[in-house]
């Protein structure tokens, strides 16, 4: 597959000063700095096809952000090299941003006092886009994030399901090969979200956009990618696809039992109770020890089973997991 | 490199049409600057006047002449305003990843700074400012002569284009700091100190200083000391005085271009 964008020994360092509490220390950090490197990001490597949509995930603090400044040119990185398109975004950033298309979540690139259309004419000068071109691309987004509702109401005036609906086209205006989205769907309700996730398939489907998305909300993760990488403390945690990444790290499933009446004797030698809410008990097994209908037959014999369930772990299981074992480091 | 150029006009006319569409959207707002912009400069002479009046000449400068200076640095001040007040908010930008967004087109981040805002509101500030400047030339007996004419346009331009460099300097520090609204301000009362009033008033520190170090005394003062035919105080400079401005209001703009583009390396491997 054709690499969109390599990215090889990614470092980032952050110098922070250390803060002592009180007006005596921070009169002592004013006077004796002591200042730390810190590793904001720290040795990341990657490689993604044209096509993919990938999910970069992690904690808040993890260097999520911090990698995307740096893939799109607006940050420089301490050491390591990137590639977008074959082009080093730090060595000719307007050549590689004119390929990007970069929304983020929290802030808006629209013009807050005017009509939709304004903000779009003002890109389709500083992208240089031909008129026809322009014309054309604008009728599918028209259509697909359903602009016309809005399209000549000012920004300020818009839902933030609208805006982000907005920001997005703003972002496909000049046609990009490569989307990045910083937390697109945060603080949207239900049917914006499915808007944007359907808007996002839709033009990885009929343009072969490339889409980094970044996001907390993991419904987005499992509706969207193919592709899962997962950061924590500068690092790359994991790196796959969501089925793999999440039998990997979270190898288990869970029986849930509920009973008639209040028992005694709960426990069974190969599972562990995870949870406990009066009648309702959590069993958590490894498929590997103990199939589900072998310990469902177990527990029957000795408790009065009124319902029972058993659950796949999901990809925030997954995630937990990640996020549990590394930030004892 | 034409095509670049077209390219660059077609973006800058872009942005000037929308940020005036932005303001008239508060015609009210408006309406309060036309109301107070007048008021505070008109307020001004008057009190100069008074001062001139009651008391004597200020340094040899009477009230004709410092009409003259104050218009003259008022005139700047308006054009400065219209078209360099994003200069002010460097800050802002960086904080609330404004600055970000201009990294990510495919255009000068200078450029995009510069011209994303014409401040039309600024326009108001340059009606005082022509009226009085008018009314000084006419009590000094100001010659409309085509050489004083385009001596007159390239001070203007000077001054607007170091006035832009102090600005653009200050703001560049925000690179560094990510805090620095009050620096306006500071700048801002330094001008009005330095440019409406006869520079030779003050002690000779303060003269070097602003001839030499942050040289805004070539916005006003110095032009008008030629076209007066005053004393320019104890700091001696050859050569015409008023052409000194545009030399010296290019290479101050030129150097803060420089200051600019090293903030945002610093900007750049730092982060915020």
């Amino acid at each position: 597959m054709e690499a969109v964008i390599e990215v090889h020994d990614l470092v980032k360092e952050y110098i922070i000063t250390k803060k002592e509490s009180g007006l005596r220390g921070s009169l002592k950090s004013l006077l004796f700095p002591q200042k730390t490197i810190v590793n904001g990001v720290d040795g990341i490597s990657f490689s993604i096809g044209k096509g993919e949509i990938v999910g970069y995930i992690g904690p808040n603090g993890a260097g999520k952000s911090t990698t995307i400044k740096m893939l799109t040119g607006i940050l420089h990185p301490t050491s390591g090299s990137i590639k977008v398109c074959g082009i080093s975004p730090q060595a000719d950033r307007k050549s590689v941003v004119r390929k990007l298309g970069v929304v983020f979540g929290q802030r808006t690139q629209l013009y807050w006092d005017l009509r939709l259309g304004e903000s779009f004419e003002l890109l389709r000068r500083i992208y240089q886009i031909d008129l026809a071109a322009y014309e054309e691309t604008l009728a599918i987004l028209r259509d697909v994030l359903k602009l016309d509702e809005f399209m000549d109401t000012p920004v300020r005036q818009l839902s933030l399901g609208q805006r982000m609906r907005g920001d997005l086209a703003a972002a496909m205006l000049h046609a990009p090969s490569v989307l990045f989205l910083d937390e697109p769907t945060i603080g949207l309700d239900a049917d914006a979200k499915h808007a944007i996730r359907n808007f996002i398939k839709e033009i990885n489907r009929t343009r072969g956009v490339t889409v980094i998305l970044t996001t907390h909300d993991l419904d987005d993760v499992e509706q969207l990618c193919n592709r899962l990488v997962v950061v924590n403390h500068g690092k790359i945690v994991e790196d796959g696809p969501i089925d793999t990444i999440i039998h990997k790290l979270a190898p288990y499933r869970l029986l849930v039992v509920e009973l008639k009446q209040p028992c005694e004797d709960l426990v069974h030698p190969a599972a562990t109770i995870i949870k406990q809410d009066g009648l309702k008990i959590w069993y958590q097994f490894e498929k590997k020890r103990i199939s589900a209908a072998e310990l469902i037959s177990d527990l029957s014999q000795k408790l009065p089973i009124q319902d029972l369930s058993v659950k796949e772990p999901d990809i925030e299981d997954a995630i937990r997991e990640v996020y549990k074992t590394t930030s004892a480091v | 490199m034409m095509s670049s150029i077209r390219h660059y006009v077609s973006v800058a006319s872009c942005f000037a049409r929308l940020a005036v569409q932005r303001q008239l959207e508060y015609p009210l707002f408006l309406f309060s600057w036309l109301l107070m912009i007048p008021i505070q400069y008109f307020s001004g002479i008057w009190m100069l006047k008074i001062i001139v009046d009651r008391f004597q000449p200020l340094n040899g400068w009477d009230f004709p002449e410092l009409t003259f200076l104050y218009g003259l640095a008022l005139v700047s001040h308006g054009i400065f305003v219209v078209f360099f007040i994003n200069t002010w908010h460097i800050d802002n930008m960086v904080i609330n990843g404004g600055f970000d967004r201009l990294l990510l087109r495919p255009m000068n981040v200078f450029f995009q700074l510069v011209t994303s805002y014409v401040n039309f509101i600024g326009l108001i500030d340059c009606i005082p400012g022509i009226i009085i400047f008018l009314y000084g030339c006419q009590l000094v007996g100001f010659e409309w002569s085509f050489f004083n004419i385009v001596k007159l346009v390239l001070v203007l331009l000077g001054g607007v284009l170091l006035r832009a460099a102090l600005f653009i300097s200050l703001g560049t520090i925000a690179f560094w700091t990510k805090r620095n609204g009050s620096m306006v301000g500071f700048a801002l009362s330094m001008l009005e100190r330095a440019t409406m009033y006869p520079l030779s008033i003050y002690p000779f520190v303060l003269q070097a200083l602003f001839t030499f170090l942050i040289p805004i005394g070539f916005i006003s003062f110095y032009p008008a000391v030629e076209f007066l035919g005053k004393d320019s105080g104890m700091v001696q400079l050859p050569f015409s005085l008023a052409l000194w401005t545009p030399i010296i209001g290019l290479a101050c703009f030129l150097l803060a271009h420089w200051i600019f583009r090293i903030g945002m390396k610093n900007y750049e491997s730092a982060g915020s």
